[in-house]
C-alpha cells in the first residue's frame, strides 16, 4: 500500500508551474513563431480551400460553399475512415504488446548495452521504406520465403496467400511503427529506480503484482506517449497500406492523396483533411479534460 | 524470495539486466524475437544486394557489381547525401525546438496553454499531401525559393512534435528537487536547465532525435512539394524506380549505410569508458 | 592557424551551399520529369555534347506535376506530361509554342505520331514514349483462352487478378466492353457500366499502378490488366507471362515533352528535344524503357528481341486505330468516386 502511494506520487509529480516571465516568453518565441507560420497558416489555408471549388484543370477557385462537406458525410467516406481508425487501433495495441517488454529489457540493461540496443532498434529504418516493404512482399508472397519455409517444414502443403490481406497491412504498419512505441516507453523505463522494485519484492509481492502496481504506473507517461506517436500518424498512413493491402481496402490517407492527384479535387481533399483534424483535436481535447478530471 | 533478490548480477556480467533469472530470460528472449522480426527484411535486403538480377524478385546468382555501379552513380549518391544533410539539420532543429518547448510548457504557465498543446499535434495528424501543398503555397507566397531551407523547415514542422511528446513524457514525475538544488546554488534558470535538466532528459532527447532523423530521411510526399532541384533526396529517386524494378544499387547503398552506422555505434559503445555516477 | 583556415573555409562553403540553393541558375536546363523515365546516360550525353547543364526534378504523377507547376513552385524548362494533360494545358494556355525550325529531328517520328488529336502537328509537344494497357497472364496457370477484358474477370480467376489502380483506366475498360467510346464518360454511361464494374472489382485481389509486375511475378496473381511496359518486363523475365491486346479495344497513352509558359530557356529546351529525337538517343531510351517508341528512325536501331516483345510492339497492332484519352475535366472526380465506392462495398 505504501509502495503504491509512493509510486502514485512519483508518477504525477507536484506542480511546479510559475507564471511565465519575459525570459520564458522569449525562449518560447521560436516555437510559437514556428507554429504560427508553418502550422496555423497552412491549416487556415486548408480550411479556406475546403470551402472552395475547382476548375476543370484542378485549380482552386476560391469561393464559399459547403458542397465538399456535405459530400464528405457520405457512408463510404465514413466507412473508409472507420477502417483506417480500426487498423491504427490494432497496430497500436500490437505495438504496445510487442514493444513494452523490449523497452523494459533495454531500459533496465546496463548503460553500455542500453545505448547500443536503442540504436539497433532504429537502424533498420535508415533503409529506404520502399525496399524494406518490398523485402516483406518478397517474404510473404506466394512464391516467397515464408511459404517456402512452411512447405519445407511440412507445416503446410500449399502456399498461403499472406500478401494483400488485412494481416499483411497490419504487419506492415506494426513493423514501421514499432520503434515509435519502444523509444518513448524506454525513456520512462530508464528512469525507474531499481530500489523501488527491489523494495516491492522485499515486501513479499509476486512479480505480476510488482509489475501491475509499481512498474506499470511509473511507466504510464511513456506508454501514453508511445500510443500517441503510433495511433495518431497511423490513421493517415497510406503508402504501406496500399503496398501491403493491394489497394482493395483504401484508407482515408489514400483517399485524400487521390483527391490531390488523380481526382484533381483539392477542395474535397482539403475538406476530408479538415474533418480528420477536427476529429483528432476533439478527441485530444476530450482526453485532456478527462485526465484533468481524474487528477482533481 | 530472497534468493531471487540476491541475484543482483556481479559487475562481470554487465550485459544482463538485474532481476530474477526467469524474468530476465523472458524479457531477453522476447527482445531477441522482436529484433529478429525487425531485422529479417533487412537481412533479405542485404542478401539481394548481391543478387545478379535487376528485378530483385528471385535469386539468380552472386555478384558484387551493384556495389561497383553504386560508386559511379553520382545521382543516387548525391540524393543520399542530400537526405543525410536534410535529416541531420531537421534533427538538430527539431530537438532544439521540441526540448525547449516541452520544458517551457511544463515549467511555466502560459496563457492558452491547452490550445498550444493541441496545436502541436496538428502536424502529426495532418495528411502529408495536405501539409506539402499548403507549405508550397506558403513558400511561394513568401517568395522563398525552394531548396534546402524550405525542405528543412517542412521536415522540422512534422518532426518536432515527436521530440516534444517524448520529452514531455520524461518530464512527468521529475523530481523538482533537481532544479531547485541548482537554483539554490545560484544558477540562473537557463543554466539550471542546461546543466541539470538536459542531462536528465537525455534519453528522451536521444529517442526524439532518432525518431526525427528516421522520419525525415524517408519522407517523400512533403519533400516532393517543398524541394528544389538541388535538394533532391533519396526517396524522390527511389519512389519512381518501382516501375522499372527497384535498382539493387539501392540495396547496396542501404547495406553499406546500415553497416557503417552499426559499426560506428558498436565501436563507440565498446570504447567508451563506463561513467562513474 | 590551419585549423581556423579550414573552419573558415567550411563555413564559407556551407554558406555558399545555402546561398547556391537560393540563386537562380539561368543557364541550367531545368527538367521536370517522371522518375526513371529519362535515362541519366541521355542527360549526361546531352551535357557532354552541348555543354548545357541539366538539373532534374522528379514527380510520379501528372497531377503532382501540375500542382507544383500551378502553385509556382519552380520555373521549369521542360515537363513530361501525358497526352490528356497536354491537351488540358494547351486549352489553358500553359505551354509555349515550339519552333519547328529548331527541332529538325521531328522528321524522325513515325507519321502517325505527327498529328495526334491532342496536339495536331506537334505544335506544343513532342512524343516521348507511347504505351498501352493490356492483359498479361501466367500461361502456366491460366489454360483457358484469353482474348479480352471479359476473359480476365471470369469466375475462375476470382481473387487472382491484378489491375491498375487507376480509376480512369478501369472505367475505360468497362466502356470499351460495353462498346462505348472511352472518352464518353458521362454520368449516364457510368451508370450503365456500374453493375459490370461491380462484378469485376469484386474479383480483384490487387490494385497496383506502380509495379503490378510484382504481384504477377510473385505468384500472388495469375492474370491482370497492366501497362505494356510492365508486360514487357515480365515477358523479358520469363516467357510464361503472355501478353494479349484486348479484343474489345485498346487505348494508347503518349507521354510527351513540352515547355511551360514560365520557362526562360526555350531555345535550350528545344535543343534538348531535338537531341532526344536523334535515332541513337532514341535507342538509348528504348533500351531502358521497353515501351512503344514513336521514333521510326530510332526503332530501326532496335534489336530483334526488343521488337519481338509483344508487350512493347504488339503484333498486328494498328496505332492509328488506338484511342487516346482526352481530358475529361471535372468528370475525373466522379470517376474516382465511382471506383472508390465500388472498392469499398
Amino acid at each position: 500500500m505504501a509502495v503504491t502511494a509512493a509510486t502514485a506520487a512519483l508518477a504525477s509529480g507536484p506542480s511546479l508551474q510559475r507564471r511565465a516571465g519575459i525570459g520564458p516568453w522569449f525562449a518560447l518565441a521560436p516555437m510559437l513563431g514556428w507554429l504560427l507560420l508553418f502550422v496555423i497558416v497552412p491549416t487556415l489555408m486548408l480550411v479556406v480551400v475546403s470551402f472552395s471549388e475547382r476548375d476543370s484543370l484542378g485549380r482552386v477557385i476560391y469561393s464559399f460553399n459547403l458542397e465538399n462537406y456535405i459530400r464528405a458525410f457520405d457512408w463510404k467516406w465514413l466507412k473508409i475512415l472507420g477502417i483506417s481508425v480500426w487498423y491504427a487501433f490494432l497496430t497500436t495495441v500490437i505495438c504496445l504488446i510487442l514493444g513494452y517488454p523490449v523497452a523494459y529489457f533495454i531500459g533496465r540493461s546496463s548503460e553500455r548495452v542500453r545505448g547500443l540496443l536503442i540504436m539497433l532498434v532504429m537502424i533498420p529504418f535508415w533503409t529506404s521504406f520502399l525496399i524494406r516493404t518490398y523485402a516483406w512482399i518478397s517474404i510473404l508472397s506466394q512464391e516467397g520465403l515464408l511459404n517456402a519455409l512452411l512447405m519445407t517444414l511440412k507445416i503446410t502443403s500449399a502456399p498461403i496467400g499472406f500478401m494483400y490481406t488485412p494481416f499483411a497491412v497490419v504487419l506492415g504498419l506494426v513493423y514501421n511503427f514499432l520503434p515509435f512505441m519502444i523509444l518513448p516507453i524506454y525513456t520512462s523505463v530508464e528512469k525507474l529506480d531499481g530500489s523501488l522494485i527491489e523494495a516491492a519484492y522485499d515486501l513479499g509481492a509476486r512479480p505480476a503484482r510488482v509489475f501491475a502496481q509499481v512498474v506499470l504506473p511509473l511507466t504510464k507517461p511513456g506508454i501514453a506517449a508511445g500510443i500517441l506517436l503510433v495511433f495518431v500518424p497511423a490513421i493517415a498512413m497510406f503508402a504501406i497500406t496500399t503496398l501491403m493491402g493491394g489497394g482493395a481496402n483504401p484508407t482515408i490517407g489514400e483517399v485524400i492523396q487521390n483527391q490531390f492527384t488523380k481526382a484533381r479535387n483539392q477542395p474535397f481533399g482539403a475538406a476530408l483533411g479538415v474533418l480528420l483534424l477536427a476529429i483528432f483535436i476533439f478527441s485530444l481535447w476530450l482526453s485532456t479534460k478527462l485526465r484533468r478530471g481524474e487528477e482533481e | 524470495m530472497t534468493d531471487a533478490l540476491s541475484a543482483v548480477p556481479p559487475a562481470k556480467r554487465w550485459w544482463l539486466p538485474p532481476g530474477p533469472v526467469v524474468q530476465r530470460a523472458f524479457f531477453g528472449g522476447w527482445t531477441i524475437a522482436v529484433f529478429a522480426f525487425l531485422y529479417i527484411p533487412i537481412l533479405l535486403l542485404v542478401v539481394y544486394s548481391f543478387n545478379d538480377s535487376k528485378l530483385n524478385l528471385q535469386w539468380v546468382g552472386f555478384t558484387t557489381k551493384w556495389y561497383g555501379l553504386l560508386f559511379g552513380n553520382e545521382v543516387l549518391l548525391r540524393a543520399f547525401q542530400n537526405s543525410l544533410i536534410v535529416a541531420a539539420a531537421t534533427t538538430v532543429l527539431s530537438v532544439f525546438i521540441g526540448t525547449t518547448a516541452a520544458w517551457l510548457l511544463y515549467r511555466y504557465r502560459f496563457p492558452a496553454q491547452q490550445t498550444l498543446g493541441l496545436l502541436i499535434f496538428i502536424p502529426m495528424v495532418m495528411p502529408e499531401v495536405l501539409m506539402g501543398v499548403s507549405l508550397l503555397v506558403l513558400f511561394v507566397a513568401m517568395g522563398i525559393p525552394l531548396g534546402y531551407v524550405t525542405l528543412i523547415i517542412a521536415h522540422t514542422t512534422f518532426c518536432f512534435p515527436f521530440v516534444l511528446v517524448g520529452v514531455q513524457a520524461r518530464l512527468q514525475g521529475i523530481d523538482p528537487a533537481l532544479e531547485e538544488a541548482a537554483l539554490d546554488l545560484g544558477a540562473t534558470p537557463l543554466k539550471a536547465f542546461w546543466l541539470v535538466i538536459v542531462p536528465y532528459l537525455m534519453p528522451a532527447i536521444v529517442a526524439g532525435a532518432l525518431m526525427s532523423f528516421t522520419l525525415s530521411f524517408d519522407e517523400y510526399i512533403v519533400t516532393i512539394f517543398t524541394s528544389g532541384a538541388d535538394s533532391q533526396t533519396l526517396p524522390l529517386k527511389v519512389y519512381g524506380m518501382v516501375r522499372v524494378g527497384l535498382n539493387p544499387q539501392l540495396n547496396a547503398l542501404s547495406t553499406l549505410f546500415i553497416a557503417a552506422t552499426a559499426v560506428l555505434v558498436i565501436a563507440s559503445q565498446v570504447f567508451t569508458r563506463k561513467k562513474t555516477t | 592557424m590551419k585549423k581556423h583556415k579550414t573552419q573558415l573555409l567550411t563555413a564559407v562553403c556551407a554558406g555558399a551551399m545555402l546561398l547556391a540553393g537560393c540563386t537562380k541558375k539561368d543557364d541550367t536546363l531545368k527538367l521536370f520529369c517522371w522518375t526513371e523515365y529519362v535515362p541519366q546516360a541521355v542527360i549526361d550525353k546531352f551535357t557532354e555534347e552541348t555543354g548545357i547543364k541539366v538539373s532534374v526534378e522528379n514527380y510520379s504523377s501528372n497531377e503532382e506535376m501540375l500542382s507544383k507547376l500551378l502553385a509556382g513552385g519552380g520555373s521549369y524548362d521542360l515537363i513530361q506530361p501525358s497526352e490528356y494533360t497536354v491537351q488540358a494545358m494547351i486549352k489553358e494556355d500553359l505551354l509555349q509554342e515550339l519552333d519547328p525550325a529548331k527541332i529538325p529531328n521531328l522528321k524522325n517520328l513515325a507519321p502517325e505520331f505527327r498529328n495526334l488529336p491532342f496536339d495536331p502537328g506537334n505544335k506544343y509537344s513532342i512524343p516521348w514514349m507511347a504505351g498501352f494497357v493490356g492483359i498479361v497472364y501466367n500461361a502456366e496457370t491460366v489454360t483457358t483462352p484469353v482474348v479480352g477484358y471479359q476473359d480476365v474477370f471470369k469466375p475462375e480467376h476470382a481473387g487472382r487478378i491484378v489491375i491498375l489502380d487507376d480509376s480512369r483506366e478501369i472505367v475505360s475498360w468497362g466502356l470499351a466492353t460495353a462498346g462505348i467510346p472511352v472518352n464518353d464518360v458521362s454520368d449516364a454511361n457510368l451508370a450503365t457500366i456500374t453493375p459490370m464494374l461491380q462484378d469485376w472489382l469484386s474479383k480483384v485481389k490487387v490494385y497496383d499502378s506502380d509495379s503490378p509486375k510484382t504481384a504477377m511475378s510473385n505468384g500472388d496473381t495469375d492474370i491482370g490488366v497492366v501497362w505494356s511496359g510492365e508486360g514487357a518486363l515480365l515477358f523479358a523475365e520469363n516467357p510464361k507471362f503472355q501478353w494479349v491486346t484486348p479484343a474489345e479495344g485498346v487505348h494508347m497513352f503518349v507521354d510527351n515533352l513540352a515547355i511551360p509558359k514560365t520557362s526562360q530557356n526555350k531555345d535550350k529546351a528545344e535543343e534538348f528535344m531535338n537531341f532526344v529525337l536523334r535515332p541513337d538517343i532514341s535507342k538509348m531510351i528504348s533500351d531502358e524503357f521497353p515501351y512503344y517508341n514513336p521514333n521510326a528512325e530510332g526503332r530501326k536501331l532496335l534489336s530483334a528481341e526488343q521488337l519481338n516483345n509483344p508487350a512493347s510492339y504488339p503484333p498486328g497492332f494498328d496505332v492509328t486505330k488506338a484511342e487516346l484519352f482526352t481530358d475529361i475535366g471535372e468528370q475525373g472526380s466522379k470517376v474516382d468516386e465511382l471506383i472508390t465506392t465500388l472498392k469499398v462495398e
